[in-house]
């Protein structure tokens, strides 16, 4: 058979009423970006296709498949480039833009699905490319710089043809990537009886991230009698590991899967109390005990901690779970791909809860550089504006094609992000409480004899190595092995065909293959029947001659591990068919004791399941708390209030990012009744995402964050706290069930080890165990049981001194019932006569605020320092939580707030806004200090409130001695007005507070 | 024959609005079942089982090379006599978003020149990317041609509902075509600025973003075939079923029996058809 290679290209026609937005969408990105006009840009979509037709088999089918006929030229084995009906004139630049071989190409996927249909049971492969047309570029725009906004290198190609190119005909043309071949290689056998120095490069070379104590943990259990006599009857190598167990055991170990910086034991020392403590395991001590503590007390709590994601019983028929991750790494060297693999993967922790949950909304909180950035920047860093870009469309991408509705989320913007962007995705899942056979269905129960399919996506070499790579610091070296690209659609099958086979009561167990791949799943889920029997030359791969240990350890994505009992296993194969979703046999649950892994009759690893869960030794730290000592922050006296707050309206960290955030489907499902814009023109800041998720019934769930990374430049143990009270105030304000709320805390941190290249370890370590001390200290207070969690723990770039470490961020996600969707609350002023209330005391909590920044930046203040807001009673500001959310459930209040960066003056501007209303606002007698604080400070638990009259008495009444204050009206007037007293001190209009607030994150480049 | 009316709501290969299609039809008193589209293509199912079609929103095959155009393909190709035979029985299909770009791709919709011609499964407009080049979720104000045959917006003038695409804008090569679509009243529903006064909305001369949210041509949403039965749109009606989807229901005082979305009314046109076809 012959096998050919055909090239299409598509343009968009240009006849009257047609455009080329994909080409002009580019030319409106680098006028947003960076302030440059390329002039008219067109775009070309290439296709090259690897079968046995030729050009004059398809090109009859062009119109069926390739181009529409209505707004699409298309071309057979011919650069539409040089067609001059097209391109009358030679253009001044072309880029083409194809992958690289390996690298996930879906539209070439979903092109070859197509070409099944017209050509069936065709063996193609289709590879696709972009080119973009620059008619008439400007001679000031250098090309290389151009292409490189157009592509990344680490993933993609870019070919470049001139003027002179085109012209003379000598332009170089795109071809279809080949892999080249590899070998398969036969396992080799590692010898530990070496030297400690030859230990340590053994980790190093091999990315194991392994330090000295674990490679001689290992190097220990191979020198046991008991275990060489038992590796001796499988006829593997007796007395030293293979490549495949000491990677398998390197995933299994790394920070990323074991978290082995919070089950550490601390040495602990606070220069300010003197206290010289132990701490065994920050998370047993402050995050797992508090919750366990919680759960003696309320039924509701179903599932917390070793499952996937937590799981909470929401009434008597639906469970509801939620879990979150960061994908960072990833994201800084791939911003898009890596953003989406974050997305797509948090999805399948859902799926994988339990018997499997489905997901019904995400979640999204990014951390960035500022996008406006001037300074300087590593060359293999991209700049935040473009990682910006594609992350949020990696994650818009990742969950509009997936189905679910983006409901909250928040966006960050600090310098430190710069070196690694933080991108949290979170996703929450809900499930029958039981099932038609009556298992319940947040528990897992395989048996030994079950056979464990591989279902999904293939495996290839790409996502090798993830977990283990993100157990180090970021270098220019960091392999691009460990980018991938997610395919949303593969998985959306892949969903479709798992809920059928739950409902139809087929699983047995579930997990994701995410970090470290099958050695991960199958290993963690051997854990419940003791042992397993993996056979690695059954597993389907993407190209062939990948050895052992990278099938075993590939994080290839799109794929479930699922366990089906015997008797099931046909239907669960047709379920698949049916579903077009590869499902593969691939191990089989054992209780022999051992992590059996064969590559055909081969063993290749033969791990004890204790060890391999259990024998990585813990690791001993030293922390050391020194104050930082920030320069105070005193505003200057003259300052014109009204200007301020237009400033701080337009602040990164406190603008609109509207247009960012409408590109997130967050109604699919039919169930958000808060949705993340709102108010009279929608575009209002919601404080929470609100669902009701049961088509009909007005049951809802209240899903909310908070995040607070600049007060850890005073101390990580307020940023916490704040956190925290964020996003409990959040869900206050639209009427959280406060007695059925859980959370989520995703810790983010630079390294906490002390080391060379670490010298200040102690004191990152330090900051951990403040931030872990008030985390438990606040969530018992709130009644806030932690029930999933995540942390991320090296995110630094480059090597001391010149290290860039992003400041200390936990992100606290929760989600919690709601009563009846019918009654909750919105920021907007409704309208004229509202009265306005601020519940809660302001104080003189200037430290760390954003206003402190805004005016350091802008040298009209020394430093940010001073006090950083504080909870000194968390009890009794939960009974004032409880009693505004249940006004809100009463329908007494339909107005309500969150009060957080920029104060109260941000929090009311926000309110007049959304509402397209102005107010009259009294600051005085609200609390201490002067009216400079008031109007900014950052004061935790303060929710403004509008109520109309009609109610205002049952509300004061439903207060009772909570501190609330009256502080104003909403008028139709179209200002905002601030007085402390007989004071002006705002005097501004809403329109042009909208302005602000609107116009400094656009970055839409116009419409 | 019973009361009942059968309604395949289609899913699989990326569509994603199944659940609350189906959901929508049974309120309004009908009987859905999602319905993988492989069940049809490999023949254990048949249309002939359901009464209505619908054609659920969605990326299915991830909207690469054009939205819908690869689900349009598999229906085009492998469901081709099926499709024909539903329609010429006189049963309703609907498209939505998604579906609605399946539809057009296909060519069920705008379909053939008159209502007396067999369907002919030639497409003869396209949906494309909107002028803005983004993605968006937001609401719009739609209103419906009052003399349209469409069966499934009787009686319906003005609603509010979400849109949520970044392949929406309507195309046709000539205004030859628009117009005959126009004097057969196949511009069922078009969007429009919320500022004029309903039933006096409806104009040809484009509106400005974000009115209309894609820059589609005399501003159309959806469209019918020339029978009336086969009924395309971008907007999620099943998307404001109730009140409380409304982005502004914090700001309205509603009764216990004034919960009803409005974009409800258009399925319930549909099930009420069937029944009255008995």
């Amino acid at each position: 058979m012959t096998v050919h290679d055909v090239r299409i290209e598509v343009t968009p026609l240009q006849t009257e009423g047609m455009r080329d937005v994909r080409g002009d969408v580019v030319r409106r990105q680098l006028i947003a970006d960076h302030g440059i006009d390329v002039g008219i840009v067109r775009s070309i979509c290439g296709y090259l296709i690897r079968s046995e037709y030729d050009a004059t088999s398809i090109t009859p089918r062009i119109q069926d498949i390739f181009s529409d006929p209505i707004i699409e030229f298309g071309a057979v084995d011919t650069s539409v480039i040089h067609d001059s009906s097209f391109f009358p004139q030679t253009p001044s630049l072309s880029v083409t833009v194809g992958f690289k071989p390996g690298v996930t190409d879906n539209p070439g996927a979903a092109a070859n699905d197509g070409f099944q249909v017209l050509f069936p049971d065709v063996n193609a492969a289709i590879s696709t490319y972009t080119t973009y047309v620059f008619t008439n570029l400007p001679e000031t725009v250098d090309n290389a710089w151009l292409a490189s906004t157009l592509h990344n290198p680490l993933i993609e190609r870019a070919i470049l043809a001139t003027r002179d190119n085109l012209s003379s005909g000598n332009a170089s043309v795109i071809t279809f990537p080949e892999r080249p071949t590899i070998v398969r290689q036969s396992p080799s056998i590692i010898d530990l009886e070496v030297a400690n120095e030859e230990l340590i490069r053994l980790s190093v070379d091999g990315l194991l991230a392994l330090n000295l104590t674990e490679m001689q943990a290992i190097q220990a259990h191979y020198r046991m009698t008991e275990h060489q006599t038992a590796r001796h009857s499988v006829g593997i190598s007796t007395n030293a590991p293979t490549d495949v167990e000491l990677e398998c055991l390197a995933q299994t170990w790394s920070e990323h899967c074991k978290h082995k910086i919070f089950a550490s034991k601390i040495h602990h020392i606070d220069t300010e109390t003197n206290e010289d403590s132990i701490i065994d395991s920050l998370f047993k001590t402050h995050i797992m005990n508090p919750t366990h503590d919680m759960a003696k007390e309320v039924d509701w709590l179903l599932s917390v901690f070793h499952d996937n994601s937590g799981v909470i019983a929401w009434n008597d028929d639906w469970s509801v779970c939620m879990k979150a991750e960061t994908h960072n790494s990833p994201s800084a060297l791939d911003p898009y791909g890596g953003a989406m693999t974050g997305i797509v993967g948090v999805n399948r922790d859902i799926l994988g809860t339990g018997l499997g949950a489905r997901p019904i909304a995400n979640t999204d909180v990014f951390c960035f550089g500022p996008p406006t950035w001037t300074g300087e920047l590593p060359s293999t860093l991209f700049h935040p504006s473009r990682v910006l870009r594609g992350v949020h469309a990696g994650v818009r991408v990742g969950g509009n094609e997936s189905g679910i509705p983006t409901v909250n989320g928040a966006i960050v913007f600090d310098e430190r992000y710069i070196g690694k962007p933080l991108v949290y995705c979170g996703t929450v899942g809900l499930m029958p409480r039981r099932l038609a056979d009556g298992r319940e269905s947040h528990e897992k129960n395989p048996t030994p004899g079950d056979a464990v399919y591989m279902v999904g996506g293939r495996v290839g070499s790409d996502g090798i190595h993830g977990a283990t790579f993100s157990s180090l610091e970021l270098t220019d070296e960091s392999p691009s092995s460990a980018v991938q690209i997610g395919d949303p659609i593969t998985q959306k099958k892949m969903m479709d065909m798992i809920l059928e086979a739950r409902d139809a009561c087929l699983i047995t167990c579930i997990t994701d293959n995410g970090a470290g791949g099958l050695s991960s799943s199958i290993g963690e889920m051997a854990e419940y029947t003791n042992g397993c029997e993996i056979d690695l030359g059954k597993v389907p791969l993407k190209q062939e001659g990948l050895s052992s240990w990278e099938i075993l350890v590939s994080e290839s994505q799109e794929r479930m591990t699922v366990a089906v009992a015997p008797k099931d296993t046909e239907a669960f194969e047709a379920l698949a068919a049916l579903h077009e979703v590869e499902a593969t046999a691939v191990a089989e649950f054992t209780n022999s004791g051992y992590f059996h892994v064969k590559h055909g009759e081969e063993t290749v690893a033969y791990l004890p399941i204790e060890f391999l869960h259990d024998g990585v030794p813990q690791l001993e730290l030293e922390s050391e708390w020194i104050p930082p000592v920030q320069p105070e922050f005193n505003p200057p006296t003259s300052l014109d209030n009204t200007n301020l707050l237009e400033e701080m309206l337009a602040r990164p960290n406190i603008a609109s990012k509207e247009t960012w955030v409408r590109q997130y489907d967050h109604e699919v499902m039919a169930q958000t009744a808060v949705k993340p814009f709102v108010g009279k023109e929608r575009d209002g800041p919601g404080d929470a995402g609100l669902i009701a998720p049961i088509h009909g019934d007005p049951q809802g769930i209240v899903i909310s964050c908070g995040i607070a990374p600049r007060y850890s430049d005073i101390d990580a143990g307020a940023m916490v706290t704040a956190a925290i009270d964020e996003a409990v105030r959040n869900a206050v304000c639209v009427g959280v069930d406060i007695d059925k709320m859980a959370g989520l805390d995703n810790f983010c941190w630079p390294d906490p080890i002390e080391s060379e290249k670490t010298p200040d370890g102690k004191f990152k370590l330090a900051q951990l165990v403040r931030a872990n001390r008030e985390l438990e200290r606040v969530c018992r207070a709130y009644r806030l049981p932690c029930v999933s969690g995540k942390d991320s723990m090296k995110n630094d770039y480059g090597v001391w001194p010149n290290k860039i470490s992003i400041p200390p961020t936990m992100l606290f996600s929760l989600f919690g019932n709601h009563v009846d969707v019918r009654n909750t609350a919105t920021s907007n002023f409704k309208q004229h006569g509202q009265r306005i209330y601020l519940v809660g005391n302001c104080k003189n909590e200037l430290g760390a605020s954003e206003v402190a920044y805004h005016l350091t930046e802008r040298n009209l203040a020394e430093g940010i320092g001073g006090n950083v807001p504080r909870l000194p009673e968390p009890e009794r500001q939960l009974d004032i939580y409880r009693r505004l959310s249940k006004t809100i459930q009463d329908g007494l209040i339909r107005t309500a707030h969150d009060c957080s960066e920029g104060g109260l003056a941000v929090a009311v501007a926000e309110m007049c806004i959304g509402g397209r209303l102005g107010a009259i606002i009294d600051i005085d007698g609200i609390g201490e200090g002067d009216a400079f604080s008031r109007l900014w400070s950052e004061s935790l638990g303060r929710i403004v409130v509008a109520v109309d009259s009609e109610h205002e008495m049952q509300f004061i009444e439903a207060m009772s001695d909570a501190d609330i204050h009256l502080i104003g009206m909403v008028t139709d007037a179209q200002n905002l007005i601030i007085e402390d007293g007989y004071d002006e001190l705002i005097q501004a209009n809403v329109t042009d507070l909208t302005k602000s607030w609107k116009e400094a994150l656009d970055m839409t480049g116009g419409v | 024959m019973s009361d009942n009316v059968r309604v395949a709501v289609l899913f699989g290969f990326g569509i994603n609005c199944d659940r609350e299609t189906a959901a929508v039809f049974d309120m309004v008193g009908g009987s859905s079942e999602r319905l993988h589209v492989n069940h049809l293509v490999q023949g254990n199912r048949s249309l002939e089982e359901f009464d209505i079609l619908a054609v659920p929103g969605g990326f299915s095959f991830g909207d690469h090379l054009g939205s819908g155009r690869l689900l349009g393909n598999r229906l085009r190709f492998a469901l081709r006599e099926q499709l024909q035979k539903f329609v010429s029985s006189g049963k309703p299909i609907i498209g939505i978003c998604n579906g609605f770009q399946a539809l057009v791709k296909t060519g069920l919709l705008p379909g053939p020149e008159n209502a007396s011609l067999e369907p002919d499964l030639i497409q003869r407009a396209s949906l494309t990317l909107n002028n803005t080049g983004r993605y968006e979720d937001r609401w719009v104000t739609l209103e419906f041609d009052s003399d349209s045959p469409c069966i499934w917006t009787k009686g319906i003038q003005r609603i509010e509902c979400p849109v949520r695409h970044g392949e929406g804008r309507f195309v046709m090569p000539t205004d030859v075509e628009l117009d005959r679509l126009s004097t057969n009243h196949q511009l069922t529903v078009r969007y429009v600025d919320p500022s004029t006064e309903s039933g006096s909305g409806l104009s040809d001369d484009l509106l400005p973003f974000p009115m209309s949210p894609n820059g589609s041509m005399r501003n159309i949403a959806g469209i019918c075939d020339p029978t009336g039965l086969v009924f395309g749109l971008m907007p999620h009606p099943e998307a404001f079923y109730t009140m409380w989807l409304h982005p502004e229901h914090t700001s309205m005082k509603l009764n216990e029996d004034e919960w009803e979305g409005s974009g409800l009314q258009i399925f319930r046109n549909a099930v009420e058809y069937v029944r009255s076809q008995r």
